[in-house]
């Protein structure tokens, strides 16, 4: 046993070598190599942890939401809702919400500006979101001004920050009492945005939803696993968008790599045949070509998953932040909690490793049946 | 790790011969005694059955707790109906504990249960009249009116 295994690592000895002979050319292949698995490997790490974050945030969420349309628009809920909707059989709560979006010229940036009904934000006072106070440049006793809808300023005192655990959500957030929600906007004071509605047993929501649409034609219900959905299919959809580049790096890749591995030089041929006519078996040959590609293959797996683990979660996918990221002008400046999912990572190293070991393989193998004396001939 | 496994066996045992308390959910290795599934996987289902003697049966769903009752000879050996304390099952739309001898069920309904066709219960019967046209229900039931006949119209 001790013998085979010696053998193994002469052989890897001899590999390494050989690798090392053609230094150029293999650096130039691990390197592209390595960008590839990195490109892809961060796509996997930055949407898995985009969408537990979105899970996470949406565990709270209300079962139901329920909207108003006008002529297919969303608008204004009238607070008559909530009281029929309350006298619904399972419901537990119904919760009027008011929330909008607020642009502010002056610093070029999307606010996101949601009503407060805690009795400890006073008329007058905002708690702001950490990117929001980034980019108006305050911190807590400053006051903000707003424009109203009638032109009027609205000038509120930063009663906090809010904490930025939960920053990809509350960057952009202003949090007003509703009073002054009201009166930013110039809401009617007997509608609010939408209904916010809790059921003790989930199992019912669709009977309600139904209900509520039978009730009310112009209503909207929206159920909790929808909302769900539609966040999956955005990120899906958005690095869907990423993995069609990256395919063409891929295809791109593959091209080179098969040249590289495929195709042996002359060279190769001969160093082959040599080794054949010195006295290696063909599996000696072959298990060289393989520990060869194994080598290749594996460090540049490893460090293109260490480089996306590092892009991904210790500098928050800057390179991603374009696609993949929402709308607003204010980026929320947050980082994302590690998550790895282990079918994923090994699915990536099934499409990463295996056929690019596989095809240095082949060649070898064939170069190694033929007769050592033509081999060297050719 | 065989001895370690056996220690943590031997204390869920200790566990489970102790009474549950009113509402309590039961162990996440309770299984119902009539089908063998787990029973804390489905709350919002799960019945309950008190004897005298503060022993208790979880079932993972009142359907199961009643095959259980009404043939307390194969399923709680040296048991009679009198020996029952309590009947704890949950109410559809406030999922809250509520007095099973008083409750009322609903069967035929598009509600499926743990174990397919159940019998929903409500702790009043408005509730209970509702759910029944909502979810196209075929009857209402009382405790009493539950019998062996009616469990086999259940598949």
């Amino acid at each position: 046993m001790p013998g085979t295994l010696r053998r193994t690592r002469s052989i890897l000895d001899f590999a390494l070598a050989s690798l090392l002979r053609r230094k150029g050319r293999n650096a130039a292949l691990l390197g592209v190599y390595t960008l590839v698995v990195f490109v892809a490997a961060s796509l996997v790490f930055f949407t898995q942890a985009v969408k537990r974050e979105a899970h996470q945030v949406l565990a709270d969420a209300p079962g139901l939401v329920v909207q108003r349309t006008l002529a297919g628009r969303q608008d204004l809920v009238p607070l008559a809702w909530a009281d029929w909707v309350r006298g619904l059989r399972g419901v537990r709560s119904v919760r009027p919400r008011w929330w909008g979006y607020y642009y502010d010229g002056a610093f070029g940036a999307n606010f996101t500006v949601q009503a407060s009904e805690d009795a400890a934000l006073p008329a007058g006072s905002a708690r702001i979101g950490a990117g929001a106070a980034r980019i108006l440049r305050v911190k807590e006793g400053d006051l903000i001004t707003l424009r109203g809808h009638d032109n009027l300023p609205l000038l509120l005192t930063v009663q906090g920050i809010l904490s930025s655990d939960s920053e990809l959500v509350a960057s952009d957030l202003l949090l007003l009492p509703r009073e002054d929600f009201q009166t930013l906007f110039g809401l009617p004071p007997d509608q609010a945005t939408d209904l916010a509605v809790d059921v003790a047993n989930p199992r019912e929501l669709p009977t309600l939803a139904a209900k509520i649409a039978e009730r009310y034609p112009e209503a909207r219900p929206i159920l909790h696993s929808e909302i769900l959905r539609t966040y999956d299919a955005i990120f899906d959809w958005r690095g869907g968008l990423l993995v069609a580049v990256l395919m063409i790096a891929v295809l791109c890749f593959a091209i080179f790599a098969w040249d590289r591995a495929a195709g042996l030089s002359a060279e190769e041929r001969r160093e082959i045949g040599i080794l054949k006519s010195i006295g290696w078996e063909t599996s000696d040959v072959l298990l060289l070509k393989l520990l060869e590609g194994l080598a290749v293959s594996l460090t540049a797996f490893l460090s293109g998953c260490v480089l996306a683990y590092g892009h991904v979660f210790l500098f928050s996918a800057p390179l991603f932040e374009g696609a993949l990221k929402g709308w607003s002008v204010l980026y929320p400046r947050y980082r994302l909690v590690p998550v790895v999912d282990g079918y994923q990572l090994s699915l990536l190293f099934l499409l990463a490793v295996v056929p690019y070991t596989a095809a240095t393989l082949i060649p070898g193998w064939r170069a190694a049946t033929v007769d050592p004396d033509a081999a060297m001939r050719s | 790790m065989g001895r370690r496994g056996r220690w943590h066996g031997g204390l869920a045992a200790a566990i489970l011969a102790l009474p549950l308390a009113a509402g309590q959910a039961p162990s996440a290795r309770e299984k119902c005694p009539v089908c063998g599934m787990f029973v804390a996987k489905y709350p919002d289902w799960m019945a309950v059955l008190r004897f005298k003697d503060g022993s208790a049966l979880a079932f993972d769903g009142p359907k199961d707790l009643f095959t259980a009752y009404l043939d307390l000879k194969r399923y709680a050996p040296g048991r009679s109906p009198a020996d029952v304390a309590a009947i704890e099952v949950k109410d559809y739309y406030s999922l809250r504990v509520v007095d099973g001898f008083r409750a009322v069920f609903v069967i035929g309904s598009d509600v499926a249960g743990p174990m397919g066709r159940e019998l929903v219960p409500f702790a009043e019967a408005g509730d209970a009249a509702a759910f029944l046209k909502d979810h196209r229900g075929r009857r209402s039931l009382r405790f009493g009116e539950v019998t062996a006949a009616v469990l086999r119209s259940l598949p």
